[in-house]
């Protein structure tokens, strides 16, 4: 029965996916048609007047420019369909292709970041939640309004001014050593490399799940049988974790899985900063050279990601909330 | 107090973790000691589309990774490289090329005639920036010999002969593009897109070789690039001219002189409709040669430089300034209010209350567009504005998009930029048969005798000869499109291209370079050398 349910549910919202993955890559071609930038001026840069008008039309029919835009996106739209996501202008290579090089820099860069800003938040959160009112509590809101309101790649400067420049304790950007030959790449090296985006983007991240917590701290401490518990003596965080961890963490997890969209918005600004070689990278590269096949494939892709963020918060939630109906609360 | 514990404990683990990756990184620096038998570059942006010449890696100067048949030196004169001699036809149609037979490529496989052929009809094939469209045919004429016959004579083929570089048949591939096989002075030993190409010097190359073994190029963002020199950690930073004024220790600034100019386009026609190409085109106001020779003398170059590009620039008056191809006679004293409005009184416009000439009820007017994404283009626009009002003519500056730019460009002034290698970019811009194809003479320029010397220019056999055209339609004395003849542009600056380098590297002597900043700079690193 239940598992009927969850069935029907995906059904419904792969639907409702299919539908908002199609408005996306729709209003993101009307953007990219609106773009001051002609790829083929692009591409040719200052070679615009050493290439003769005939190698130009040639040009314009490779990149399939030479048509109307209505008939451009039917074009994409029916490749799409069949599979297939075109060819990247800029890198000269299927966009899937660019795409998986990409991908696996960015998830590794986001699941670092998601579960560290996870972890920290959610403790920010509990501590906030149980010393409402005090200096803690005042200390923890404001420095999640400040977070809430400060731009990734600002913070992302920051920390590469501080701890590359000054300190010299982390590279400046890059994913690896400079120069270094991949068989001599350690975990160290990696390591290094990693943190500081994946700091810069994990800070982004907490302010919001703290808030939530904190919140959610605080109205089950309200409750009845946390009540009961006190008027039993049981009391801080041993009270805590037996009545309120359960009430909290999973709430918690489906705000966290909700973020996946700031998360990828992060990453791009994030990557930018550090240059490190993500999809968020490629993206920026593809929007400012008219790239559309390479464009329109990382928001399929990141429309994707996003979804499933959502759908797992979503399921999150409708799992607990089939528990509760069950009776099953704790 | 559990849960408590259990949350220090991973908060104490993640701490840990950050510390010792920071001593471990600290305890790394140390060792990477700088050996001055190689170099770390963060010159420019990574080559996304790869190192295949055929489709247009390397025209900028330096393949790194091939070699060219020839190459032209600091004063753009052709010298051979894989080719021992050419020779052209009479008729201009006909180019045959004898190479060397000693060159290998880095598999150490020999370089043949066939991979010459090979890689001029891969490119011949490749959509891209590649232009061998009037390349009729190629013909092997012996072991070392090729002969290239052209659809129309074109003496500008010389410029391909010296930037495609020759990719190997044998190992050409699909994914050419990421491992590249030449016989250029490096080889490829590893490619991180979007963050690093690591290089080595070619064992079997056969020219001269650099000091340096290893090179590693970075692809960083122009924040990070200067950071990465500021933390000590790259050998050659190019920078942008805000960045210049700052300083690096341990880094010297040095500014290139280059062809990457900056102009304005005018309107050269009255205004009109071109009925074929579905277009209006031509200004009132420009269309006037005195209102066009007024601003080409009044304007103040050496103040732009000084102004818009903070010193980092020098005057241009062509398209072409100090290339082979230039008239030095096109230079004159500018800035001269004076002679500009003597030029129009002359020519029938006088002043009204405001200041502004006019004529004929006319208003010496008109709207200058430029690219509004463009920072530079817009400061010389403003201050090419203040300029013109001082001499009496009215500009009013409007930023655009290109694509909105590319539908008024053939009837409103634009701020402009070009500045190749290859002369065959006067011939687009100025010649009439090109009038209102794209971006080619969108002002509708046109002049018989500019169009003879430069048809000339193009059926010429050698480039002394070529070049004797190339100027003479500049001027010839009597007429041109030089400011001292028809002056259909403003010519404004020439911008510097700006790196900052280890102050132990000396890079020797560098050609003018052209519009692109970064690779060229890499084209003589075999007379780099490390001084203590």
């Amino acid at each position: 029965m239940q598992l009927l349910n969850i069935g029907k549910f995906i059904l419904l919202r792969t639907l409702k996916f299919a539908i908002l993955l199609f408005a996306v890559v729709l209003f993101s071609f009307i953007l990219v048609s609106f773009s001051p930038v002609d790829p083929i001026q692009s591409y040719l840069g200052a070679e615009m007047m050493v290439v003769s008008e005939e190698q130009k039309e040639r040009l314009a029919e490779y990149f399939g420019v030479d048509e109307s835009k209505t008939q451009q996106f039917l074009n994409w739209l029916n490749m799409f369909l069949h599979g297939d996501l075109g060819t990247s202008l800029l890198y000269r290579q299927e966009v899937i292709a660019v795409i998986q090089e990409r991908f696996l820099a960015s998830f590794v860069l986001m699941a670092i970041s998601w579960i560290i800003s996870g972890i920290f938040g959610y403790a920010l959160g509990v501590i906030a939640g149980m010393n409402k009112g005090t200096m803690i509590d005042k200390a923890i809101k404001s420095f999640c309004f400040i977070l809430a309101s400060t731009p990734a790649f600002w913070i992302g400067i920051l920390l590469l001014i501080v701890f590359s420049l000054w300190l010299g304790w982390f590279p400046i950007g890059l994913s690896l050593p400079i120069g270094m030959l991949a068989e001599e790449v350690t975990v160290w090296d990696w390591l290094k490399h990693i943190i500081l985006p994946a700091l810069t983007l994990s800070i982004i991240g907490v302010s919001n799940i703290t808030l939530h917590t904190r919140q959610k701290v605080m109205d089950v401490l309200e409750s009845e049988f946390i009540r009961f518990a006190r008027s039993k003596g049981e009391e801080g965080f041993r009270l805590f974790a037996r009545h309120g961890l359960r009430n909290t963490l999973f709430p918690a997890i489906s705000v966290h899985f909700a973020s996946f969209g700031e998360l990828f918005g992060g990453a791009i600004l994030a990557e930018q900063v550090f240059s490190y070689p993500g999809l968020g990278q490629a993206i920026v590269q593809a929007g400012m050279n008219s790239d559309v096949p390479l464009l329109l494939g990382i928001v399929v892709f990141s429309t994707l990601f996003v979804f499933i963020g959502n759908l797992l918060a979503d399921l999150l939630y409708y799992l607990i909330d089939v528990r509760m109906k069950n009776g099953e609360t704790i | 107090m559990k849960v408590n514990n259990r949350f220090l404990l991973l908060s104490v683990l993640i701490f840990a973790c950050f510390l010792l990756v920071a001593c471990a990184s600290q305890a790394s620096d140390s060792e990477t000691d700088k050996k001055k038998d190689s170099l770390v570059l963060a010159i420019g942006s990574e080559p996304t589309d790869g190192f295949d010449p055929t489709t247009g890696w390397g025209r900028y100067g330096s393949p790194l990774f091939q070699s060219t048949l020839l190459t032209l030196d600091r004063n753009f004169n052709v010298q051979p490289d894989l080719a021992v001699d050419y020779s052209v036809s009479e008729d201009g149609l006909e180019w045959t090329v004898k190479i060397r037979d000693d060159v290998k490529f880095s598999d150490g496989e020999p370089l043949t005639i066939e991979d010459v052929i090979f890689t001029f009809e891969t490119a011949k094939n490749s959509q891209s920036v590649v232009d061998l469209q009037n390349l009729k045919k190629i013909e092997k004429l012996d072991a070392q010999t090729v002969k290239f016959v052209l659809e129309r004579p074109q003496s500008t083929f010389l410029y391909t002969l010296t930037m495609l570089g020759i990719v190997p048949k044998h190992a050409y591939s699909e994914n050419y593009r990421e491992n590249p096989i030449g016989s250029g002075p490096y080889k490829l030993v590893q490619w991180d897109k979007g963050q690093q190409l690591i290089v080595e010097e070619n064992p079997y190359y056969y020219g001269k070789k650099s000091p340096f073994k290893k090179l590693t190029f970075l692809f960083l963002s122009q924040d990070a690039a200067f950071l990465a020199a500021k933390a000590g950690q790259v050998d050659i930073v190019s920078v942008p001219p805000n960045l210049a004024k700052e300083s690096i220790s341990g880094m010297k600034l040095i500014a290139l002189d280059s062809v990457d100019n900056r102009g304005i386009m005018l309107p050269f026609v009255k205004p009109g409709y071109d009925a074929e190409k579905g277009i209006e085109i031509g200004h009132e106001v420009t269309s006037d040669l005195a209102i066009r020779k007024a601003l080409n003398i009044g304007i103040d170059r050496d103040k732009l430089v000084e102004d818009v590009l903070e010193g980092f620039g020098t005057p241009a008056f062509s398209v072409a300034d100090k290339l082979p191809w230039w008239n030095e006679e096109t230079v004159f004293e500018d800035g001269d209010i004076e002679a500009a409005e003597q030029i129009l009184m002359d020519a029938g416009w006088r002043k009204n209350a405001d200041g502004i000439f006019e004529k004929d009820g006319e208003k010496a007017s008109f709207t200058l567009v430029y690219p509004a994404s463009d920072q530079t283009r817009q400061s010389l626009a403003i201050a090419f504005k203040q300029m013109a009002k001082e001499i009496g003519i009215e500009v009013n500056t409007e930023g655009k998009s290109w694509s909105e730019i590319e539908e008024v460009m053939h009837s409103t002034p634009v701020v402009m930029g070009w500045g190749s290698h290859d002369p065959i970019e006067i011939y687009h811009l100025y010649h009439s048969k090109y009038r209102g194809q794209g971006y080619s003479n969108a002002n509708y320029y046109s002049n018989k005798k500019v169009d003879q010397y430069m048809d000339q220019a193009i059926h010429a056999i050698t480039p002394e000869e070529a070049n004797e055209y190339w100027k003479k339609a500049q001027w010839d004395g009597e007429t041109g499109f030089s400011a001292l003849g028809d002056a259909p542009w403003v010519w404004l600056v020439n911008l510097q291209h700006l790196y900052f380098v280890n102050e132990h590297l000396n890079i020797g002597e560098q050609k003018i370079q052209p519009h692109g900043h970064g690779w060229p700079i890499t084209e003589f690193i075999a007379d780099w050398t490390w001084e203590e």
